[in-house]
């Protein structure tokens, strides 16, 4: 269970996060929805450490994070995180070079999936492409979590498809996944909980499925709901 | 392995370059010539505890070498890192510093600010702050070792009426029962006309004060187109002394169209009793002085050294009955018969000569009469194999 | 340790290419140097003595003999040595920035490596110095094929022959870069390294700060000169030269070592817990 408690971040003067907590268990797909500049991404970062924050405590299965965390978790950013002049290829390789948990026979699975070319330089793929490879070099790693940062924010349609595929798969299973996105409408059947945040805090925090069963909403109507009070 | 070949082969280019070069560089450092002091006539014996120290520069090369010439030949200074650290004091702070390793620290390693008798090992430096319009706070710094016991006596004790002082400099420290005294070099200055005076501190080192202080030789004079010079004599460094030799030397300063000569008008020598606190002008009446080279003195005679030809004129002088002794001379030879660049000490009643050129005379001569005890040369151990060009220069003579 | 070798081959790699560049321009200059040096004193050497009809023993005597030195001390020479200090120089800022800058976030990844962040920078500062001992093992090898090139140009009646370690000796510019003694390589390297982890520290710092780290960067690096220097300064102002020069050295290597933990320390305090992407 990846859990964030009270975190503050501030940017300067300005507080980003004030005090946010929400908790994302293994096995579900916890999406984090809020309006541009409302402290997505750096709550991803600040799990994996990749920013301070200024008060607060994150807890992945009960512990801080240190380098063994990061054969568990794995975040795939928004940006490509290899150099631009690797192929593919020599990225997996870099990959299975570092980490213990690169699953070799999924990578290639999912190079298949994506209908990828291995011998591709990655400065020269589409912006679609570049979000599948991130995707694959995040997953094919066999950690518990997995953080994605707007998968599919500037994406054509085709390739939203094929990223939209991998949750229903065998891929995603049996991992905690957290997601972050402003539009929400490609996901929202996949989805088990909801964080909504709204000026650095969580607003609303609720399971999908319950919302849809019991109270008969879906989760666009609920974030109406918090958004246009 | 293939993605790190670039970086295995530039690790062992690294490794065998560097390596390479540093062990080679190493092995092939020693490739002076070796210098020796060949034996001509009389006791090889008597350049035992002889020290020359010179320069050997290969036309190669730009920088010299320091080596040292002794009985059994040649030393060069190795260029190390760690020698050049440590810099190459003159061989007498050297000893003191190997042997008095913590009363030798922070003590400017020059021979004059130091005094040794069998007893006490004394230090005296003088220091000053610079302003813009004049030097003030004129200290002396003293510190006394005391050999037997390893007490250190250290005290510091302001210069008296140095209200006019504008430089000084301490000349030499000798001691003598209770009392320090340190003999220094004070400029003066009075508006715009600077003095220059030999005077004498003398310290007693139980109350650590001046007890008393003196101008020994006054050199204020009132012609501009004269200048005097004021020269104390060096005598063995580790030698007390209960006389000092002054020379005092007018010059008549000649202004041209293009250039400034001086010429010599007048030479005294001056002796002072550091004890009776008496000066006394030494005259020589047969000894030319402007001839004549006051070459060393040794606490009671003075030696009197002239180049006449190829020979040595020495004139042995007693400061204590105020005579001349008998001169005599002692034949040289030099490069193509020419003799110059005389060094000469004297120790325990010995007068040693050598030259700074290569394959002149090297003398060892019973100071007071003059009879050759040893003579020899300095040259290549082995001519034959040194093929290169060098120039080797001998500028200092020191006597165990 | 395995991943500190693989990040620094990695990183090895990434500056491979300017590296190669450096060595390549020094060569190609260099002999270029070589070639035009030797030309010209020829050329003078002809003119002289068969046009001017110099007898060749006047010639040497007023123009002396052509020896390496004088290369050496031409801008072909050092001027290639000094864009490749510059080089080094650029390197060491531009070894992290790369990582952030532009659309290539590679930072990503470093730091999400499942090894202690330290190595990253450990990683980097072998680099830099693996370069540089690389620039300085090629000159080493390029000098004696130069020299040869000169004695195949120039006949031995012009020439004084120099070898690479007298060379040096009367270089004191050049001995900076190839001291006389391993002790002085080991020292003058070291010191080299302890300036370049400071800088590191205070990359770090604008890194993790931004604006105000630049500030305290600066003042970081102020603060370590001034240790650095400060037995010096004790020596001559205060102790009034109470140390022996071997003391002295050994001070200052164990200053040198304080301000190498501390900027370790900082940078692994500033790589864990204040770096932002």
């Amino acid at each position: 269970m990846i859990e964030v408690k009270a975190v503050e971040k501030k940017y300067g003067r300005k507080k980003i996060l004030k005090g946010v907590s929400f908790t994302a268990k293994k096995g579900e797909i916890t999406c984090l929805i809020g309006i541009n500049g409302v402290g997505k991404t750096t709550i991803l970062n600040a799990i994996m450490a990749l920013t301070p924050i200024n008060k607060g405590q994150i807890l992945i299965d009960g512990k801080t994070l240190d380098k063994h965390t990061f054969e568990k978790i794995t975040f795939i950013p928004d940006a490509i995180t290899m150099l631009p002049h690797m192929t593919i290829a020599e990225a997996m390789e870099f990959m299975d070079d570092f980490y213990h948990c690169w699953n070799q026979e999924r990578a290639t699975e999912l190079l298949g999936f994506f209908r990828l070319n291995q011998s591709d330089r990655i400065s020269s793929l589409s912006k679609g492409n570049t979000a599948k490879v991130n995707l694959l070099l995040g997953l094919a790693l066999d950690v518990d979590y997995v953080l994605m940062d707007e998968p599919f924010s500037g994406i054509d349609m085709f390739s939203r498809e094929d990223i939209a595929n991998v949750f229903t798969s065998h891929l995603i299973e049996n991992r905690g996944v957290i997601i972050t996105t402003h539009e929400v409408g490609d996901i929202e059947h996949l989805i088990d909980k909801v964080v909504l945040l709204d000026d650095g805090m969580v607003s609303k925090e609720f399971s999908a499925e319950e919302a849809r069963e019991i109270e008969g909403k879906s989760v666009i109507d609920v974030m109406r709901e918090v958004y246009q009070r | 392995m293939k993605k790190y070949w670039k970086f295995i082969a530039t690790i062992t280019i690294i490794v065998l370059s560097i390596g390479t070069f540093y062990v080679s560089s190493t092995m092939s450092a020693e490739s002076h010539p070796e210098f020796v002091i060949k034996t001509i006539s009389g006791n090889a014996e008597e350049i035992k505890p002889l020290v020359l120290e010179g320069s050997y520069t290969s036309s190669m090369s730009y920088v010299g070498t320091n080596l040292k010439v002794t009985s059994d030949g040649s030393t060069y200074d190795s260029r190390s890192f760690l020698d050049k650290l440590i810099g190459q004091p003159p061989t007498v702070i050297k000893d003191f510093q190997e042997k008095y390793r913590t009363f030798m620290r922070g003590k400017d390693p020059l021979v004059n600010y130091f005094f040794e008798n069998e007893e006490f090992l004394a230090y005296a430096t003088v220091d000053y702050r610079l302003d813009s319009l004049r030097s003030r706070d004129f200290k002396f710094h003293i510190s006394v070792l005391n050999k037997k016991d390893g007490s250190i006596d250290s005290f510091t004790e302001e210069v008296p009426d140095s209200g006019e002082l504008e430089y000084i400099s301490v000349d030499d420290v000798q001691k003598v029962e209770g009392e320090l005294y340190l003999i220094t070099r004070n400029m003066t200055r009075n508006n715009d006309n600077f003095s220059e005076e030999a005077h004498i501190y003398t310290i007693n080192i139980a109350n650590q004060k001046i007890s008393d202080h003196e101008a020994i030789v006054d050199t204020t004079n009132g012609q501009s187109d004269t200048r005097i010079n004021v020269r104390l004599v060096e005598t063995t460094p580790t030698e007390a002394n209960n006389h000092l030799i002054i020379v005092k030397t007018e010059l008549k300063v000649i202004e041209d169209m293009e250039s400034i000569r001086e010429e010599f008008i007048n030479q005294e020598i001056i002796s002072y009793n550091l004890v009776t606190k008496e000066k006394e002008t030494i005259d020589v009446p047969e000894l030319r002085l402007d001839e004549n080279q006051l070459s060393f003195f040794d606490g009671s005679l003075i030696y009197f050294t002239r180049l006449d030809g190829q020979e040595l004129v020495v004139t042995p002088y007693s400061i204590v009955d105020n005579h001349a002794g008998k001169a005599y001379s002692i034949k040289l030879s030099g490069e193509n018969g020419h003799v110059d660049g005389q060094l000469t000490t004297i120790k325990d009643g010995k007068l040693y000569i050598a030259s700074s050129q290569l394959n002149a005379d090297v003398v060892v001569a019973d100071a007071d009469k003059g009879e050759i005890l040893f003579r020899g040369q300095v040259t290549l151990e082995d001519s034959s194999k040194e093929t290169r060009q060098f120039e080797l220069y001998l500028h200092e003579i020191y006597v165990k | 340790m395995r991943n500190y070798l693989k990040l620094v081959n990695f990183e090895f790699n990434r500056v491979a290419k300017l590296f190669a560049v450096l060595l390549s321009f020094t060569f190609i200059v260099q002999v270029i140097g070589v070639i035009v040096q030797s030309k010209s004193y020829l050329n003078m050497a002809d003119k002289k003595i068969y046009e001017e009809f110099m007898p060749k023993a006047q010639f040497l005597e007023s123009f002396g003999h052509m020896s390496f030195f004088q290369i050496i001390r031409s801008v072909w020479f050092l001027g290639p040595i000094a864009i490749c200090i510059a080089g080094v120089g650029f390197y060491i800022f531009l070894i992290w920035y790369r990582d952030w800058l532009g659309k290539n976030t590679f930072i990503y990844r470093l730091l999400m490596l499942p090894t202690t962040r330290l190595n990253i920078f450990y990683a980097k500062i072998t680099t830099i110095l693996i370069m540089t001992f690389g620039l300085v093992a090629f000159q080493l090898i390029l000098l004696p094929v130069e020299i040869l090139f000169m004695k195949t140009m120039v006949p031995e009646e012009f020439r004084s022959d120099m070898g690479v370690g007298e060379l040096l000796t009367n270089m004191p510019e050049l001995s900076i870069i190839i001291p006389g003694s391993f002790v002085e390589l080991i020292l003058y390297y070291g010191t080299g390294l302890l300036v370049v982890s400071v800088i590191f520290t205070a990359i770090l710092m604008e890194r993790s700060f931004r604006w105000k780290g630049i500030f305290a960067g600066l003042v970081y690096i102020a603060i370590a000169s001034v240790i650095f220097i400060l037995p010096l300064l004790l020596q001559e102002f205060v102790l009034n030269g109470y140390f022996y020069p071997v003391e002295l050295l050994v001070l200052e290597i164990i200053t040198g070592l304080i301000i190498l933990a501390a900027s370790i320390w900082m940078s692994r305090f500033l790589l864990t817990k204040k770096i932002t992407v």
